[in-house]
């Protein structure tokens, strides 16, 4: 328990600061129009400045109240991130076959109780098996070989 | 037409080989991922979704309408099992599944749960049947007004009515609008939110959206997550038959069970998992011996799972005929028929009846597999409930890279889906719902066109949203709502700080 609600607190002004943002840009950028002939910001303007009244209203009874503290699990984010991103970079240079295992490989770090040779084995097997599926089973044009074309 | 005609087109477009293959396929996935805690049907089918590209469209929904109502019945195995529900709307099953198993019943309450999963699935059909092609008919009548009015009282409704903190849900539906206005503006062909990236200007994708703020932030709660319990019972057909008291005690449940959760399932907003509690308490209420409840009343497990059963049917009445989602796998399937290029609304039942009609037969067809895979089959369910979640994740995380990439050939949306992923667990973290902004992220550009149109048509009068009858119906109500939710909050906020006052 905390004194504060920090989790909506800082969701709350997360979003104000977000809808403000969205209805600054859209105004600076985009033609409002009026109300019988909207322009492309009329639109994001309001949900924007909704939004930021909404946030407020999240926001301030969590000052005034206790809450849960937060549990974040850093390291499964990033390495999850990570793999997400690793399987972006690699796919065309790389290939299906060794990109999905990278991929693989890296969000099983996550898991802290499997053994390293059942960690290779999951890769290779996700590996085999994405193979088999997208590229044999549903034939989509994906480059499976760092030498294929 | 009426409504024999139509099951005979459909019962032709159902009966398709292709059809019924990929019908098949969504509840075999569907039960096999309602089994499975850590992964429920809303992440499934944004994963399906880019498969839908290259299908037929009427197979294609078919495909994601099974996975939806097959995750209902697999989502009870879990619960009753291991106590853990496998999908949100099966966590009352735990309530009385789970000791029915610890007395060694664990069979009968998996034998029940199919039945009555059967049962409110059927009777929610029914009532699909009946009521969608007359609501569609009165959509017809519907102007640019009222489907305004109505979408923004289904986005209220799925904001209040959802678990949670009302406020917190209009905010997420109010940011799902503000994503869905990102790309290029129909109407003056100006690129919105598109920061100078050329990727923006479509909009950002939908399935990216859904996988990473279903799929993404699923899998990271998932993994580390303490995973008690092993299944020790032998469940067999003789461990599975009921007796005579229990098949008596559950006839009238059900059916109420079935009443409560058609009613949940069509209206805007709610769905299964209100239903299933709403019907778990409704039977504690009404039953003579509320004490069993809590200890293994077979009532308490048959009632609700008809409940989100039909719930899950009836949820379709609102999409098929007026092209308004209830809840986000709604969304996603509207989102498929517009992948398609098929404009859902009141229209779609006249305009596509082989789709309309087949799929309401194929949910019939669909009902008579899932009794199958789950009566004779059960032991392979009970089976997949033993696979490790660490074996799982990795090949999830990379069905969801491939299948995003696959929808343009793009990796950037696969860094957005890792973006969105990080946005979806914060959100996760902090307590706000997803599904609320992923409705609102489908309904956005369609709600803005409406109110241009609507206010187009009134030269700019906003009177015109009070002035129609239909739409001040709706607004009202919406009102109605908001008024109902403000109260509510305000009356649990003054009663924690009484007890607050009163511990200190």
């Amino acid at each position: 328990m905390t004194n504060r609600d920090t989790r909506d607190i800082l969701g709350g002004l997360f979003l104000t600061a977000l809808g403000l943002f969205a209805a600054w840009y859209a105004q600076q950028n985009f033609d409002i129009g009026n109300l019988t002939r909207m322009g492309p910001g009329f639109f994001p303007v309001g949900l924007g400045l909704i939004l930021a009244v909404l946030g407020v209203f999240i926001a301030l009874p969590a000052f005034f109240r206790g809450g849960e503290g937060t549990n974040v699990q850093w390291r499964t984010l990033a390495l999850v991130t990570a793999s997400l991103c690793v399987f972006a970079f690699t796919l065309k240079p790389l290939g299906l076959v060794f990109s999905t295992f990278a991929a693989a490989f890296i969000s099983s770090l996550a898991d802290r109780e499997i053994t390293w040779r059942n960690r290779l084995l999951v890769s290779a097997g996700v590996s085999l098996m994405t193979y088999l599926v997208f590229s044999l089973g549903l034939s989509m044009v994906l480059p499976v070989w760092p030498w294929s074309p | 037409m009426d409504i024999s005609d139509g099951l005979l087109i459909g019962l032709q477009s159902a009966m398709q080989p292709t059809t019924l293959l990929y019908c098949f396929f969504g509840v075999f996935l569907g039960t096999l991922i309602g089994v499975l805690p850590g992964i429920g049907a809303l992440a499934t089918i944004s994963l399906l979704l880019p498969i839908t590209y290259h299908i037929p469209p009427t197979a294609a929904i078919v495909m994601l309408a099974g996975v939806y109502y097959g995750a209902q019945y697999g989502g009870s195995t879990a619960s009753i099992l291991l106590n853990l529900p496998g999908t949100p709307s099966s966590a009352v099953a735990c309530l009385d599944g789970y000791p029915m198993a610890k007395k060694g019943r664990a069979g009968v309450a998996l034998f029940m749960t199919t039945i009555a999963s059967f049962v409110g699935s059927m009777l929610g059909i029914a009532m699909l049947v009946a009521f969608a092609p007359g609501i569609a008919e009165l959509g017809l009548k519907f102007g640019p007004a009222e489907y305004f009015s109505m979408m923004l009282l289904g986005l209220v409704a799925a904001s209040t009515m959802a678990s949670g903190s009302p406020l917190k849900g209009l905010a997420m539906v109010i940011l799902g609008l503000l994503l869905g206005t990102v790309g290029t503006d129909v109407n003056s062909g100006q690129a919105r939110f598109d920061f100078g990236v050329p990727e923006l200007m479509d909009g950002i994708n939908l399935v990216a959206l859904a996988m990473g703020v279903f799929g993404i932030s699923e899998v990271i709660s998932g993994i580390n997550q303490k995973r008690e319990g092993q299944v020790k019972e032998k469940i067999n057909m003789r461990t599975m038959t009921p007796t005579k008291d229990d098949v008596k005690r559950s006839i009238f449940p059900m059916l109420r069970g079935t009443g409560i959760g058609s009613f949940f399932g069509a209206l805007p907003g709610t769905g299964a998992s209100i239903a299933s509690f709403m019907s778990y308490a409704v039977e504690k209420k009404v039953s003579k011996t509320p004490e069993r409840f809590g200890h293994g009343a077979i009532e308490g497990v048959t009632a609700p799972e008809a409940a989100n059963n039909a719930a899950s049917q009836t949820a379709f009445v609102p999409t098929l005929s007026l092209g308004i989602p209830g809840d986000a796998v709604m969304a996603l399937m509207l989102g498929a028929l517009i992948i398609h290029g098929i404009q859902p609304g009141p229209l779609l039942m006249t305009q596509q009846p082989e789709l309309f009609w087949g799929l309401i037969v194929s949910f019939g067809i669909g009902n008579i597999m899932l009794m199958i895979l789950n009566l004779p089959l059960i032991g392979i369910w009970v089976a997949i409930l033993r696979i490790p979640y660490n074996v799982l994740y990795p090949a999830i995380l990379v069905f969801i890279s491939l299948g995003v990439y696959s929808v343009n050939n793009n990796t950037f949306d696969v860094f957005m889906v890792a973006g969105i992923g990080v946005l979806g667990y914060a959100m996760a973290v902090f307590k706000f719902e997803a599904a609320p902004l992923l409705l609102g992220f489908v309904l956005g550009p369609l709600m803005e066109e409406n109110l241009r149109r609507s206010l187009l048509l009134s030269r700019g009068d906003m009177m015109t949203f009070i002035e129609r009858p239909i739409s001040a119906g709706f607004l009202a109500f919406c009102a109605a709502l908001l008024i109902w939710s403000a109260i509510a909050t305000l009356r649990e906020t003054l009663r924690a700080r009484e007890r607050k006052a009163d511990f200190a």
